[in-house]
């Protein structure tokens, strides 16, 4: 990134192949839409392209590309403020097309019930979970992200999994 | 806290026991680093199976985009920007503009040369930059942009006597446009010509069409300055209406006083 920042910029291809796949499995844990999601790591590598000159080489750039996508996640959710508030008949249909998609992704009949409890999460558990799974677990470096000690991170995730932990017995329950 | 009395603690928390006072209890232990994650029962298999998620691939044309935008980060698109500038919407009269330009600089050139008949030429010549100016001013009030509209208005000020399709579209700007500045110019540019009988009578009929409180002041001064009598109806109309500010009330009735 450093290269890139320093007008290397065939170099960005690199990183753009090698994070492509992280940042749209992010963006598709968050928003379900594979087509909005590609848009949604254009414009992250678009604002990394524009602001380059802000990285300052300090961190890590995994770290700092995931910053922007969180940003960038957030403009998109609140651009489309509306489309969320949907009524509970889209839900019900929003229920039928997520089974569809789990179907299609996940053959496991208990990696679908978890995908499917993980939907139901509220975005901020959502998010923190799917940040974990893509940096690797590395509390610290999603502390930088989020903007909180490495430890208010760890007490993130614990709700977040105790929830999920409720919402996929519930699901289990219904099953 | 003793790591026998952590065990305990996770001990009620994996049999389900655990109140609001130990999941707080634990939430402090974890924030401090004394109890990991991976300790909780069911959580680790979790977060492993969290990551086992399959994600579908983005598609092709996410690569297809991706280059796009470094081409042009690159500027090679030179050839795209080349075809923008002559597809552009204002080329055309642009282009129409300088040809014509370049055509009178030879005629002015070769009317230099035999003076015999240059009075007439240069009278000839004098009324084309006249059509010219008029076609120009008719197609820049089309446009979108109202920095386009307000300079097609000042090249009225450029001509000694505007044609009636002119000032019927000055008009028309004056009645319909949306941007008020716009309004304004056009106003101003109709004030040589707010002698004569019809342009005062649509002047006049413009007063209860406009909703800008700065368009109708100016028209109130312009009346006052014309001393038309036949503007007073128009402007109580105005007067009476609840939503015009007192300011401009108190300024609309000092010009009809005037009248």
């Amino acid at each position: 990134m450093i290269k890139v920042r320093d007008g290397h910029l065939d170099t960005l291809g690199l990183l753009f192949a090698r994070y492509k796949k992280p940042l749209f499995g992010f963006f598709y844990g968050m928003n379900k839409d594979a087509e909005l999601c590609e848009d949604l790591v254009q414009n992250v590598f678009y604002r990394i392209l524009k602001y380059r000159y802000l990285f300052r080489g300090e961190g890590d750039f995994k770290t700092w590309m995931f910053h922007i996508a969180r940003n960038v996640n957030h403009d998109n959710f609140r651009k489309n403020k509306l489309r969320f508030k949907d009524s509970i008949e889209d839900w019900q249909d929003r229920l039928g097309t997520e089974e569809n998609r789990a179907t299609e992704f996940q053959r496991d009949e208990e990696l679908q019930l978890l995908s499917m409890a993980m939907d139901r999460l509220p975005e901020d558990k959502r998010e923190i979970l799917l940040l974990s799974k893509y940096q690797d677990k590395k509390y610290k470096e999603i502390g930088e992200i989020l903007g909180c000690s490495e430890g208010a991170v760890k007490v993130k995730v614990f709700r977040a999994l105790q929830e999920l932990k409720t919402v996929y017995a519930e699901l289990e329950k219904h099953n | 806290m003793e790591a026998e009395k952590i065990k305990d603690l996770l001990f009620k928390y994996n049999a389900g026991d655990a109140g609001p006072g130990d999941i707080k209890e634990i939430e402090n232990l974890i924030e401090q680093g004394a109890i990991q994650l991976d300790d909780i029962e069911g959580f680790g298999k979790m977060s492993d199976q969290i990551v086992a998620f399959e994600t579908p691939a983005p598609s092709r044309s996410l690569d297809e985009k991706f280059h796009q935008m470094m081409k042009q980060e690159r500027g090679i698109d030179k050839k795209a920007i080349w075809k923008n500038f002559f597809s552009s919407m204002d080329f055309m009269p642009r282009l129409a503009f300088a040809s014509l330009t370049l055509l009178l600089g030879l005629a002015v050139g070769y009317i230099l040369r035999s003076p015999a008949k240059k009075d007439e030429q240069i009278a000839v010549l004098g009324e084309e930059i006249r059509a010219m100016k008029e076609m120009m001013m008719l197609s820049l009030l089309e446009k979108e942009s109202a920095t386009d509209r307000l300079k097609a208005v000042s090249l009225t000020e450029q001509m000694d006597q505007a044609s009636k399709q002119v000032t019927s579209a000055l008009l028309q700007t004056l009645n319909n446009d949306e941007n008020v500045s716009v309004r304004l110019a056009a106003l101003d540019a109709l004030r040589p010509y707010s002698k004569d009988g019809q342009i005062r009578e649509a002047l006049v009929r413009s007063i209860a069409q406009q909703k800008s409180p700065l368009v109708q002041v100016a028209l109130a001064e312009l009346m006052a300055e014309l001393q038309e009598k036949g503007a007073i109806d128009a402007f109580k109309g105005i007067l009476e209406d609840g939503e015009t500010p007192s300011d401009i009330k108190k300024k609309i009735r000092e010009n009809i006083q005037e009248i």
